[in-house]
């Protein structure tokens, strides 16, 4: 896995210490706000609501037991004793104090963690597939790909003043779990004809106030190609990205105004001035980066367990686990395992320092000491024999971490809205925790099948709102919430926005159209629809009646 | 940053705490708290100026950052925008509280 170089080493050594002289520098008043505002910014830390928030970057989402015990402590230490898992794979945590940052970053450095690259205007930590490693369904995995753009990127002198964010996601598989539709950059790692791997490339995709789902800029980039190639995108959108409007600076919008034909015709341009050579890195830097990520050494065992399967027949709730939370795994007699952080109380994504000593202690005994966290606001266990299984669920149990429910209608994406956000117009944790309660029967969840919410507190569109298959905007007149929403949005592979149905609901309202939604859904469906093939089928008419209750 | 008042009726000053990020409200001490409850409010220019000034001075002594007036309910005495009404009041949700409430992490 993500072994960070010497190189990460000195420049992470050397940032905890720049920061703790510009901290200093600051409360001493030999540097303005507006000066050291960009600079706490470079390492992930926001001035919010209440308070100071910090974002912890988790490359491609791995982890590793250690960090998420370090992760832990400095929850209890410096924190409120939880952290909160986001929509690109990092954590954060809501209420650490300015003057123990620099300490925090310390602690994250000594499991060689920061904070980089999680805010401001540069390329983002890079996000992935959590199953990468561990699917049947990839054609490699595709951190040493996430690992290369993340080296390739951070703190690049060229790309640490892009016009705005930039956001790159890469998978492997056909199954999208990365949203990478919804990205400036997605790549997906794919087999041609001839059986040679290279990336299909999207680009102009994202969400926020315009939201666009990516296009193919090349079908078929060459491995070798990958970082020059990039590199060329990355000029064109330096140099021609919209500066004079925030709203209007994103690479989606140049691709929407540009056309994909001429965009790419630039791209070629600026491809042709370069000099691969210079930027691709050779095959043996390549295997060296995918050596940190050979897989561990699964061993040699037959898909069937008597052990498994006994329980699997014997104990119900374990049995409808493994059917929502258990993903094949490619290695016979593994399983990959989904733990929900979606309890019908919390916030969706919050997990307690407790819980993240449980999950690292859990992956120690059961999954090689990996742990993943995914856009969904889970964590993923990737590497557990499947007869032990029923021993990791009754420990998963004990913590509060065995809700079966992922990808149904209780594993619902949510922001934190006015509840921290400072940008935010309305509420999203209530909405998504009365959700929840609403549907809280496990047996009605499972009979509705998959089902994805998405919340998002404002129209920055953080809680993904435009991709969910119901999506919720939250917004606010004259003191009041009201609650817009979208219907048919897709984040998969089949990735759609969502069609906005018309006015706005009150929190009560919006609870009780949504129940007839889903009523209307399971009375209309065909045999094995989704509520997304339904209303594909049935378009949104029939959909928009029972949600207004004309 | 200085914040000139725009607003209408009672104003109250607020801003960030610089060394723990918290929410604090000017009072009529020229002293800073957390609890908007301490607050001074004021429709009287002089006071707002002075007001100001304090705010001014204790942003530029980096005490404070974010300094803003907000406007006040003359009835209700709470902040008129639904925002600043949640810079009161907190989080209505937060897991901190949860496990405070049932004693486990
Ligand atoms: C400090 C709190 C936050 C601030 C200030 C913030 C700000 C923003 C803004 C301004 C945008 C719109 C960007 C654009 O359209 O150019 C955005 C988008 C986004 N944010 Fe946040 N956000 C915050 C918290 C979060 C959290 C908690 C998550 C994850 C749960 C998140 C994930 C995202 C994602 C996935 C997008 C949309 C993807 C895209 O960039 O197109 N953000 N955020
Ligand atoms: S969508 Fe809006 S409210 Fe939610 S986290 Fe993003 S900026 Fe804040």
């Amino acid at each position: 896995m993500y072994r960070y170089d010497e190189f990460d080493h000195d420049i992470v050594q050397s940032r905890v210490a720049q920061f703790r002289d510009q901290v200093q520098r600051r409360l001493e008043g030999a540097i303005t706000e507006d000066q050291f505002k960009p600079l706490r910014l470079q390492n992930g830390l926001y001035l919010q609501l209440h308070a100071y928030m910090l974002r912890v970057a988790i490359p491609y989402g791995t982890l590793n037991s250690k960090q998420i015990r370090q992760l832990a402590m400095i929850a209890d230490k410096y924190d409120r004793g939880y952290g909160h898992v986001t929509t690109r794979q990092n954590m954060q945590y809501n209420w650490p104090e300015l003057t123990d940052v620099p300490d925090i970053l310390q602690d994250l450095a000594d499991v060689e963690m920061h904070a980089f690259q999680t805010s401001g205007n540069c390329i983002r930590n890079v996000t992935s597939d959590p199953y990468a490693g561990a699917t049947s369904e990839e054609v490699e995995d595709p951190r040493p790909t996430a690992e290369l753009l993340r080296q390739w990127s951070t703190i690049h002198p060229e790309f640490a003043f892009l016009p705005r964010k930039f956001k790159i996601a890469v998978t492997a598989s056909k199954s999208d779990r990365a949203v990478i539709r919804a990205h400036d950059i997605g790549i997906e790692i794919v087999r041609n004809d001839a059986g040679e791997v290279g990336y299909h490339v999207l680009v102009g995709g994202g969400l926020g106030r315009t939201p666009i789902i990516g296009v193919t800029l090349r079908a078929f980039l060459p491995r070798v190609e990958l970082l020059p190639y990039l590199e060329a995108v990355m000029r064109v959108y330096n140099r021609y990205g919209r500066r004079d409007n925030k709203y209007k600076a994103r690479i989606k919008i140049l691709v929407q105004e540009t056309g994909i034909e001429d965009f790419k015709a630039q791209v070629d341009a600026e491809y042709e001035t370069l000099d691969p050579a210079e930027i691709a890195v050779s095959d043996s830097e390549v295997a060296r980066i995918a050596a940190y990520f050979a897989p561990p050494e699964f061993e040699a065992l037959s898909d069937e367990d008597a052990e498994f399967d006994a329980a699997y027949k014997a104990d119900a709730s374990f049995a409808n686990w493994v059917d929502t939370n258990i993903a094949t795994h490619k290695a016979p007699g593994y399983a990959i395992v989904n733990i929900s952080l979606k309890p019908l109380d919390r916030a969706p994504g919050d997990i307690t320092s407790d819980q993240m000593r449980a999950a690292g202690d859990l992956a120690d005994e059961f999954s090689f000491s990996e742990l993943r966290t995914t856009h969904q606001q889970n964590i993923v266990l990737p590497h557990v024999k499947k007869s032990d299984l029923p021993a990791l669920f009754k420990a998963l149990a004990a913590h509060k971490m065995a809700d079966a429910n992922i990808g149904l209608i209780g594993d619902i994406i949510c922001c934190p809205g006015m509840d921290f956000c400072a940008l935010a117009t309305a509420r999203s944790i209530p909405i998504s925790q009365a959700i929840s309660e609403r549907f809280s029967d496990p047996a009605r969840q499972r009979a509705i099948g998959e089902m994805q919410i998405k919340i998002s507190g404002c129209i920055n569109a953080c809680g993904h709102h435009h991709v969910g298959h119901i999506g919720i905007l939250g917004l606010e007149k004259a003191g009041v919430e009201f609650y817009q929403v979208k219907l048919g949005g897709d984040a998969s592979e089949t990735a759609a926005v969502g069609d906005v149905t018309g006015p706005g609901f009150s929190h009560d309202e919006l609870l009780d159209g949504i129940d007839r939604l889903v009523d209307f859904y399971m009375s209309t469906r065909e045999e094995g629809e989704r509520f997304i093939d339904s209303y594909r089928r049935l378009g949104m008419a029939p959909f928009k009646e029972v949600l207004y209750g004309t | 940053m200085s914040a000139k008042h725009k607003g209408k009726g009672p104003q109250a000053l607020t801003a960030n705490h610089l060394r723990e990020g918290f929410v604090v409200w000017l009072t009529p001490d020229m002293g800073w708290s957390p609890h908007f409850k301490d607050a001074l409010l004021s429709e009287d220019e002089t006071v707002i100026d002075q007001m100001q000034a304090q705010g001014d001075k204790d942003d530029s002594d980096n005490l404070i950052t974010g300094v803003y007036f907000i406007d006040v309910d003359a009835e209700t005495k709470l902040p008129a925008r639904y925002r600043e009404r949640f810079r009161v009041g907190g989080p209505s949700y937060d897991t901190a509280a949860h496990i405070k409430k049932h004693g486990v992490r």
